[in-house]
């Protein structure tokens, strides 16, 4: 418009001017339709993710401890929250475990939960519906019963483990590799039929030429799995990689119940039980939501390079 | 571009204040002619419940409102009541653990009861220990409910097929513990079972020995558990739990439970609360006694937790009902009959040497009155020292070094 001599200058200001309005509230108009379309959606999810995060945002700037939660008031502190974890060597003890924690429980689950589904593809009929069935009950376990179960197996006195191990009067809770070994066999035993069973689902789009195709070709099965298989099941492992990768980092049923209240301290800590025993435990809902803010961006920072990956990979295609 | 993404930050704002006056305006609730009472679970045993129901009989008498009797869990009623604090709809009355007292306290979780403290039964023979807990910076805010010592509840009838009697010493004890052993050491027996962890327990020497947890001194924490008294405390306890226990020596004492032990046959004696003896099991409730536990001083009773629960009447709760259900509920008759079932009555007016339970409150310890001392239970610093102290891990004074250390930064902190 610019580019256009405006000739008769005086005139021609207001109708321009009249023009662009009426050009815009139409183009508001327009443009406003797709917002008006997701205003519910958009309720919805401020409603239950918007104004808790706000709340805990705002929170994590705050003296917020027993004193301040009677009173129904914060104090306004800063980044002083911030400062004080981030020098706590705990903090940054707790997050290392915890991200060692979760590469184990994230590549177990994956590993093992793939191959049990590239087994069931191979079984009789009859075998398929016995192991399908044998995993949909575990995963519909709730996670405090499985944790019952689970202690009382491992029970160092009486427990059936140390029964069928002959191992006398183990004791499984005596150190903390050993605690957080039992709680990731008790999370991965949980976590596997969800990956196996997804997996399988994935398993039905490989073609099946494609497969034969390659072992005419000489293929072994490894060779198989690594260009035929895997290629096509790569978006689906991503995603469960990714989720599964969120559930472990924030983990707090299984090692705080499995672990035990009275045996929790600041060298057995995951991420999910250290944010409870400082947050709630304590009263500290300030430093507690601080804590939880950090963990969110780690988290985000940890899940970054999947989300990328599969963004980049749906381009692609 | 720059007008659509103002509309859009247009109505991301519109839905924000939506959210932000929905979310305002929550009024209190109603509670007229009822008063809500948060009690542990331990008052729904059969022998405890009457008690209960005749102080709500009384209370209703005396007032005509009735009283709703919720029972908690010590695990997890302090979040509970955080909960309630925070919305405003806290119980009129609460019971609370002794030490647990002192962080709320020092918050104004509760309201002043100074004023009213004439109208309680026996307020001026109060258990001194037991209500120096529910007082802060020389108010009243918890009444003495009951307190529990721990003594050691035994099988009678080993004891005397090892020929052995009631130890009056430590020494004599651990020699009782080991013939036992020998007589009837079948696969995982103790002769005194104890949890590797349990503290109550453990700094029982500590203080037998002289020692202590922390003490204050010029208006700061000091961890004490590395003094030399407490390290020859700690080291006593290493080794009389090697002599005498077959217990895991990193599990507490609710996992198994004591007495749980006890009724399988697995266990010569327990230590812990008198009313341990409710649950030994049928067949050996007969063959089963007490004594208190021995000091490592002959003829000397060692020092035990004094255990305990007060009364308190929480912020925003209707505190003349409140009160009016403490005091039914304190009354005398009441905490008589908490001592025909086995307690420690709140007052000394009521004492009765021939309890055991009693005697062995004679000499007492409890914890450091401190408004943070309620985060070293939660940080389990004494349960994990008393772990690396018995599996080995640290010596006893690298363990309680680095215990005493870390009590005192939790003790301080603001």
């Amino acid at each position: 418009m610019t580019s256009f001599p405006a000739e008769p200058s005086i005139t021609a200001e207001p109708g321009v001017s009249r023009a662009r309005r009426r050009l815009t509230w139409a183009r508001v108009g327009r443009a406003s339709v797709p917002y008006l379309l997701i205003l519910p959606v958009l309720a919805a999810v401020g409603t239950i993710l918007g104004y808790p995060l706000y709340n805990l945002v705002t929170l994590s700037f705050q003296r917020y401890g027993l004193f301040e939660l009677i009173q129904h008031s914060g104090h306004w502190i800063g980044t002083s929250n911030y400062g004080s974890i981030l020098h706590d060597s705990v903090f940054w003890h707790t997050l290392l475990r915890t991200v060692i924690f979760t590469i184990a429980n994230v590549g177990l689950t994956m590993v093992l939960g793939t191959a049990m589904a590239l087994l069931l593809v191979q079984v009789s009929a009859w075998l398929r519906v016995a192991l399908t069935v044998g995993l949909v009950l575990v995963w519909s376990v709730p996670a405090v019963v499985a944790v019952q179960i689970w202690y009382w197996m491992t029970n160092f006195q009486n427990g059936v483990l140390n029964y069928v191990l002959g191992a006398g009067e183990h004791d499984w809770y005596a150190t903390t590799f050993s605690q957080l070994s039992i709680v990731t066999a008790l999370i991965v035993w949980a976590a596997i039929p969800f990956v196996t069973i997804t997996v399988y689902a994935g398993l039905a789009q490989v073609p099946a030429e494609l497969v034969d195709a390659a072992s005419i070709d000489g293929a072994g099965s490894v060779r198989i799995f690594r260009d035929v298989t895997f290629p096509i099941l790569k978006p689906i492992l991503l995603i469960l990689t990714s989720l599964s990768i969120i559930w472990d980092f924030g983990v707090f049923t299984q090692p705080y119940l499995l672990i035990g209240k009275e045996h929790l301290n600041s060298s057995n800590y995951l991420m999910g039980v250290y944010v409870y025993i400082k947050g709630y435990a304590e009263a500290d809902f300030g430093r507690g939501a601080a804590i939880s803010i950090l963990m969110l961006l780690i988290v985000a920072i940890l899940s970054v390079f999947y989300v990328r990956k599969m963004v980049r990979m749906e381009a692609v295609e | 571009m720059k007008r659509r993404k103002l509309v859009a930050v247009g109505f991301v704002a519109l839905a924000a204040l939506v959210f932000a006056i929905a979310a305002g305006g929550v009024s209190g609730a109603n509670k007229a002619k009822s008063i809500t009472i948060w009690l542990q679970t331990d008052a729904q045993a059969a022998n405890w419940a009457p008690i209960v129901a005749a102080a709500n009989a009384q209370f209703q008498k005396d007032t005509g409102a009735t009283a709703n009797v919720q029972y908690q869990s010590w695990g997890t009623h302090l979040q509970k009541f955080d909960a309630t604090l925070a919305g405003g709809n806290t119980p009129d009355v609460i019971e609370m653990g002794n030490t647990e007292m002192t962080k709320y306290m020092a918050a104004g979780a509760f309201q002043d009861l100074t004023a009213d403290k004439g109208t309680f039964d026996n307020s001026s023979t109060w258990l001194a220990g037991l209500a120096a807990s529910g007082r802060y910076n020389g108010h009243l805010y918890g009444v003495p409910y009951y307190a529990g010592s721990r003594v050691v509840t035994y099988r009678t009838d080993l004891f005397k097929k090892a020929g052995i009697k009631v130890p009056t010493s430590l020494a004599q004890f651990t020699t009782d513990g080991q013939a036992l052993l020998k007589k009837f050491g079948k696969k995982g027996f103790s002769p005194v079972y104890i949890a590797g962890t349990d503290w109550y327990f453990a700094m029982s020497f500590v203080f037998d020995y002289g020692g202590s947890i922390a003490s204050r001194v010029s208006g700061k924490w000091k961890g004490a558990l590395d003094t030399k008294k407490s390290i020859a405390g700690l080291t006593a306890y290493k080794n009389f739990f090697n002599a005498v226990s077959r217990a895991s020596k990193t599990t507490d004492e609710a996992h198994p439970n004591p007495y749980d032990v006890y009724a399988q046959g697995l266990a010569g004696s327990i230590v812990g609360p008198a009313w341990y003896s409710c649950c030994v099991g049928k067949q050996y409730t007969a063959v089963t006694g007490q004594f208190t536990v021995p000091s490592h001083v002959k003829g000397q009773v060692m020092p035990g937790f004094l255990g305990g629960s007060d009364l308190a009447v929480p912020v925003g709760a209707n505190k003349s009902l409140g009160e009016a259900w403490i005091r039914a509920y304190t009354s005398n008759a009441s905490e008589k009959a908490l001592e025909g079932i086995g307690n420690i009555p709140n007052t000394t007016s009521l004492f009765d040497n021939s309890k055991i339970n009693e005697r062995a409150a004679a000499r007492s310890w409890f914890v450091p009155t401190a408004k943070n001392w309620v985060n070293v239970e939660n940080e389990n610093i004494l349960r994990n020292m008393l772990a690396e102290i018995l599996t080995n891990k640290l010596t006893v004074k690298q363990a309680a070094q680095a215990a005493s250390d870390n009590i005192a930064s939790i003790l301080n902190a603001s």
